[in-house]
C-alpha cells in the first residue's frame, strides 16, 4: 500500500507527524490536504535523511532551486556547493537537472547530502544517454524512457517531472494557432522532435499506467511539467497551454486513483494581468492539486535581472493560489548560474514567497513582519539584521553603506524620523 | 500662465508636444488630461528645456530616483556621480534631497546636471537650515519655510514635495489608534515633532494658500507629501493613512482650482493585497491626481533587497493604478546607496514600470516584449541587446561566447531541430 493509499484510508502515519510539526499546523490538515489530493508531501523512503516537508492548500508557499550539471565544465564537487549555498540561503527543495556527465554520481551524491526533498527532470538524462549511446536523441526508446524513471527513483528521488501531457493534441493546436516560442521547454522539444520523427504519440502519455505503478512501488511524487508552458508574453494562456492544461488534468485524476501524490508544474512567461486567472484555470482543471511554477517572469525584457522579475511573478502566483515557486537566477536566459547567483535566487524566491504568504494572511507571515518593523521602529540593529531574510546580507550592506562608525543608520543621519517621533510623542527615548 | 491654465484655455505647450510624441497619443489626449488634472508634466518656467515627461492617465508609468547628501555623507562629487548614474540607468526624473551642509549648492549642481525633471523635499533644507540656525527642527519660523519654497522654486525646482496634508486631524487619528511604526517619512517627523512640541497646526497646512501662489508663479508641480504612510505592512490603510489621504484630497482640489499643477504621494510599505484598494481610494478621493508611490514595498522583512520588495510593489501597484514609481535601492533600511545601488534600484524600478504598462495594455510597451520573444526564438543575440531593459549583462555574455547554439546533449540528429522544423520556425 503507498504512502498516498495509507492516508486515503485516515492514517495518520509518522510522515504526516513530520511534516506537520515542520508547517506548524496539525496532522489532521496535512492528512486530509493529502486526501483531497491539494497537499503532497514528496518523500522516497530511499532518501535517507530527508527531513519531511509539506506543499500545498493553507500551507506556507515553498521555493525549490535548480541546479545540475549542465555543461562538459562542470562538476559534481561544483554542484555540491551549489546545493549547501542553496540549503543555506534556505531552499526548501532541490531539483537536479542534469544533463551531461556522471549523472547518476551526481544525482546520487545530490541525494546523500539533501536533507531536502530532491526532484528530477527524468527526461534529461534519458535524452543524454541516447545521444551518448545512439549518436542522436532522435533514437530514444520508450523502454529507455522507463528505465532512467525506474533507474532515478531507486535512488531515491523524491518528486519527478515529466511531460506527459504534451500530446499531438497539444502541439498541434500550437502549430495552428501559430505559437511564437513553441520549444521554450527543453525535454518538452526533445518529446516533440521524437514524436513528429516517429509519428507516434507521446510514450510519457502513452505509458502514464506504467510510470504511476513505479511512482507508486517507490513512493514518488509526480510533478508533471508542461512542455507547453509560456516561453514568452505574447504566448501565455494560449491555446496549447491550455489545451495541455486540460489533459494535464485528466492525469491529476488518474494519479489519484492510482495512489500516486501529484503537483503541476506551469508558467514560464505571463503578463502580470494574467496571473490570477492562470491559477484559477490550473486549480479548476487540476482539481486543486497543489500548483508548481517557474517564476513567472513577467516581462521578457529584464535579462540579466530575471531573479528580479521572477520574485514581482511568484510573489502574486503565491498571493493567487500558487504553492511552491521554482526560483530563477540572473542567470536566466544568460547562461548557468554560479554559486553567488543561486543564493540570489533563492533569497528572490523567498522574498516573493513571504510576500504571498502575507497577502494571503498567513499568521506566520504577519508575525514575521510585525516583529521586524517593532524592531525598526525601536531602532534595534542586531534585531533586525537577526530577522533579514538574508542576515548575512544585510549586514554587509549595512557596513558597506554608512561611512565610518554605524551605531547610527546614515541613510537619515541625524533627522532620524524614528528619533524625533519617540522625543516629541514622549515614549521610551530610544538608542541606535 | 501655468500649464494648467493654458491647457484649460486650449493651448497647447512644448511640454505638451514633447510627451504626445513620446508617449504616442494625440497631443490633445495630453491637454485634456493636463486640463483635467489627470496628467501632470513638470517643468519649473526658469529651467532651461529637457527630457519631458508626463505623469498620469493614460501615460506610461514613470520612475523615479532620489539623491543627495546627508550629514553622514556629505560629497557632492560622489552625487553628482549618482546622478549621471540615475540618468544613463534610464529615470525619468529624480529629486535632490539632499540634508547636508550645502543644500543651495547641491541644488544648483543638481539643475545643471539634469536633463530630466527635477524634485526636492522643501522641508528638508527648512529643517535642517533651522537646526543650524536655532539648534532643532521644531524652532523652524513659517517665514523660514516660505521662504525656502520661494527660493528653491524660483531656482528652477520642476516639482515639490510638500507635506501639507499633514494635519491636526491626521494627527489626532494616528494618536487615537496607534501605529507600530508612527511616522516613517522624515519630512513628516518634522512636521510631527513641530507640532507636537508648538502645539499648533502644520504651516505647510495653514499656509496653504500662500504656497500655492509660490508655485503658481514658477508653475512648480505640487507633489503633496505622504508624512504619514505607512512604514510597515501592518499600518497599511490604517486610520490615520485615511484621513491624511481624506486631507490630500482635499489639498489637491485646491491646487486644481488655482490652476496649479498637483500629483499625491503614497505609500510605503503594502500588502500585496490591500495595493488595488488603495490605488482605488486615492484616485477617487483625489481626484484623479497622479499618484506617486514609494515602492510599494511587499515585505518588511527584506532590509538589503529593497529594490526587490519594491519592484514587486511597484509592478502591482503600477498596473492597479498608480503613475509614478519612486525607486527602492538595496541600501534602504540599511545606508546610503552607493553609485551601483542606484542603478540597480532604476533598473528594478523600470522593470516595475514595464510590467505595469503590459498589464494595462500599453501597445508599445507589449510590441517590445514581442520584438524580444521573437528575437529569442531566433536567437538573435543583437536584437535581443537592443530590446532589453539594461542590456550590460547580455552584452557580458556575448563577450564571452553565449549566444552560439550550445547544447551539450545533442547530437546531429537533434530531436529538437526536428521539432524546430515542425513549427516551421529557424
Amino acid at each position: 500500500m503507498s504512502f498516498l493509499e495509507d492516508v486515503q484510508k485516515g492514517i495518520i502515519t509518522e510522515q504526516i507527524e513530520a511534516a506537520a510539526t515542520a508547517e506548524g499546523v496539525a496532522a489532521a490538515v496535512i492528512r486530509q490536504g493529502m486526501a483531497d489530493g491539494t497537499i503532497v508531501v514528496p518523500c522516497n523512503p530511499a532518501h535517507k535523511g530527508l527531513k519531511l516537508m509539506a506543499i500545498g492548500k493553507g500551507l506556507r508557499t515553498k521555493v525549490s532551486a535548480s541546479i545540475g550539471l549542465d555543461s562538459k565544465d562542470s562538476t559534481v564537487a561544483y554542484e555540491l556547493e551549489k546545493l549547501q549555498t542553496a540549503l543555506a540561503a534556505g531552499t526548501h527543495a532541490i531539483m537536479d537537472l542534469s544533463i551531461t556527465g556522471d549523472m547518476d554520481g551526481a544525482r546520487r551524491a545530490i541525494l546523500s547530502a539533501s536533507p531536502v526533498p530532491v526532484g528530477t527532470l527524468p527526461l534529461y538524462q534519458t535524452i543524454a544517454e541516447a545521444s551518448r549511446k545512439y549518436g542522436s536523441t532522435l533514437k530514444m526508446t520508450p523502454e529507455q524512457m522507463l528505465e532512467v524513471i525506474e533507474r532515478q527513483a531507486a535512488d531515491g528521488v523524491d518528486f519527478m517531472a515529466l511531460h506527459c501531457a504534451t500530446t499531438f493534441e497539444t502541439i498541434e493546436r500550437a502549430k495552428n494557432e501559430g505559437r511564437i516560442d513553441p520549444l521554450v521547454s527543453y525535454g518538452g522539444a526533445h518529446i516533440i522532435g521524437w514524436m513528429v520523427h516517429h509519428k507516434k504519440e507521446n510514450p510519457l502519455y502513452e505509458n502514464y499506467d506504467r510510470i504511476l505503478d513505479i511512482a507508486k512501488k517507490y513512493s514518488v511524487t509526480l510533478s508533471l511539467a508542461d512542455g507547453m508552458r509560456p516561453g514568452c508574453l505574447a504566448d501565455s494562456l494560449d491555446g496549447a497551454q491550455v489545451q495541455e492544461l486540460i489533459i494535464l488534468g485528466e492525469l491529476v485524476d488518474r494519479a489519484r486513483k492510482a495512489g500516486v501524490q501529484i503537483m503541476i508544474k506551469g508558467p514560464g512567461h505571463m503578463p502580470l494581468n494574467h496571473i490570477r486567472d492562470t491559477m484559477t484555470l490550473q486549480k479548476s482543471l487540476c482539481k486543486g492539486a497543489p500548483y508548481f511554477v517557474f517564476g513567472p517572469l513577467l516581462t521578457d525584457l529584464a535579462v540579466g535581472y530575471d531573479h528580479i522579475n521572477a520574485a514581482i511573478g511568484g510573489a502574486i502566483s503565491s498571493w493567487h493560489g500558487a504553492q511552491f515557486l521554482c526560483y530563477v537566477t540572473p542567470a536566466e536566459h544568460i547562461g548557468n548560474p554560479d554559486v553567488a547567483q543561486v543564493h540570489q535566487g533563492v533569497i528572490a524566491a523567498r522574498i516573493a514567497a513571504q510576500t504571498g504568504d502575507l497577502a494571503k494572511g498567513m499568521p506566520e507571515a504577519i508575525r514575521w513582519e510585525l516583529d521586524m518593523s517593532n524592531a525598526r521602529r525601536d531602532l534595534k540593529w542586531t534585531e533586525q539584521i537577526r530577522l533579514a531574510i538574508d542576515p548575512e546580507h544585510a549586514e554587509y550592506i549595512r557596513k558597506t553603506r554608512n561611512d565610518g562608525e554605524i551605531s547610527t543608520c546614515a541613510m537619515c543621519g541625524k533627522f532620524c524620523a524614528m528619533k524625533i517621533i519617540a522625543e516629541h510623542m514622549h515614549f521610551d527615548k530610544h538608542s541606535c | 500662465m501655468t500649464q494648467v491654465l493654458k491647457a484649460r484655455a486650449g493651448k497647447i505647450t512644448e511640454e505638451m508636444e514633447a510627451v504626445a510624441l513620446y508617449e504616442q497619443v494625440d497631443v490633445e489626449f495630453v491637454r485634456n488630461g493636463v486640463a483635467e488634472g489627470r496628467i501632470v508634466i513638470p517643468r519649473n518656467i526658469n529651467r532651461k528645456s529637457f527630457r519631458y515627461c508626463g505623469i498620469g492617465e493614460g501615460m506610461r508609468v514613470k520612475v523615479n530616483a532620489l539623491i543627495g547628501t546627508s550629514s553622514n555623507r556629505d560629497d557632492m562629487a560622489m552625487e553628482a556621480r549618482k546622478l549621471q548614474a540615475a540618468q544613463d540607468a534610464g529615470c525619468d526624473t529624480f529629486m535632490d534631497l539632499s540634508t547636508g551642509s550645502g543644500i543651495d549648492a547641491m541644488r544648483k549642481q543638481t539643475l545643471d546636471m539634469a536633463n530630466v525633471a527635477v524634485g526636492c523635499t522643501t522641508i528638508y533644507q527648512a529643517g535642517q537650515e533651522a537646526i543650524e540656525k536655532y539648534g532643532s527642527v521644531v524652532e523652524m519660523r513659517t517665514k523660514d519655510i516660505l521662504d525656502t519654497i520661494e527660493k528653491q522654486a524660483a531656482e528652477g525646482m520642476d516639482f515639490m514635495a510638500i507635506h501639507s496634508a499633514f494635519n491636526n486631524s491626521v494627527l489626532k487619528v494616528m494618536q487615537k489608534t496607534g501605529r507600530v511604526t508612527w511616522v516613517v517619512s522624515r519630512g513628516g517627523a518634522f512636521i510631527t515633532g513641530w507640532m507636537l512640541h508648538n502645539k499648533k497646526e502644520n504651516p505647510l497646512f495653514e499656509h496653504y494658500d500662500r504656497i500655492l501662489e509660490i508655485l503658481k508663479a514658477y508653475d512648480v508641480t505640487l507633489s503633496l507629501g505622504d508624512a504619514i504612510r505607512p512604514g510597515a505592512t501592518a499600518d497599511s490603510l490604517d486610520g490615520a493613512q485615511m484621513q491624511g489621504l481624506l486631507v490630500q484630497g482635499d489639498l489637491a482640489k485646491r491646487a486644481q482650482d488655482t490652476g496649479v499643477q498637483v500629483m499625491v504621494e503614497g505609500p510605503g510599505h503594502v500588502p500585496l493585497n490591500h495595493v488595488e484598494a488603495t490605488m482605488k481610494l486615492q484616485k477617487r478621493l483625489c481626484n484623479n491626481a497622479p499618484y506617486f508611490i514609494l515602492g510599494t514595498l511587499a515585505t518588511d522583512v527584506a532590509p538589503g533587497y529593497d529594490n526587490i520588495t519594491g519592484a514587486i510593489g511597484g509592478a502591482f501597484a503600477g498596473a492597479s493604478g498608480a503613475d509614478f514609481l519612486c525607486y527602492l535601492t538595496p541600501a534602504e533600511h540599511l545606508g546610503l546607496p552607493l553609485e551601483e545601488d542606484v542603478r540597480t534600484g532604476v533598473i528594478s524600478t523600470r522593470m516595475a514600470a514595464q510590467i505595469a504598462d503590459v498589464a494595462r495594455g500599453h501597445k508599445q510597451a507589449i510590441a517590445r516584449e514581442k520584438e524580444m520573444a521573437q528575437a529569442r526564438v531566433t536567437m538573435d543575440i543583437d536584437r535581443q541587446i537592443k530590446a532589453a531593459l539594461a542590456p550590460d549583462k547580455l552584452i557580458a555574455a556575448k563577450e564571452k561566447g553565449c549566444g552560439q547554439h550550445l547544447c551539450a546533449a545533442c547530437g546531429k540528429d537533434c530531436a529538437v531541430q526536428e521539432a524546430a522544423r515542425y513549427f516551421g520556425i529557424r
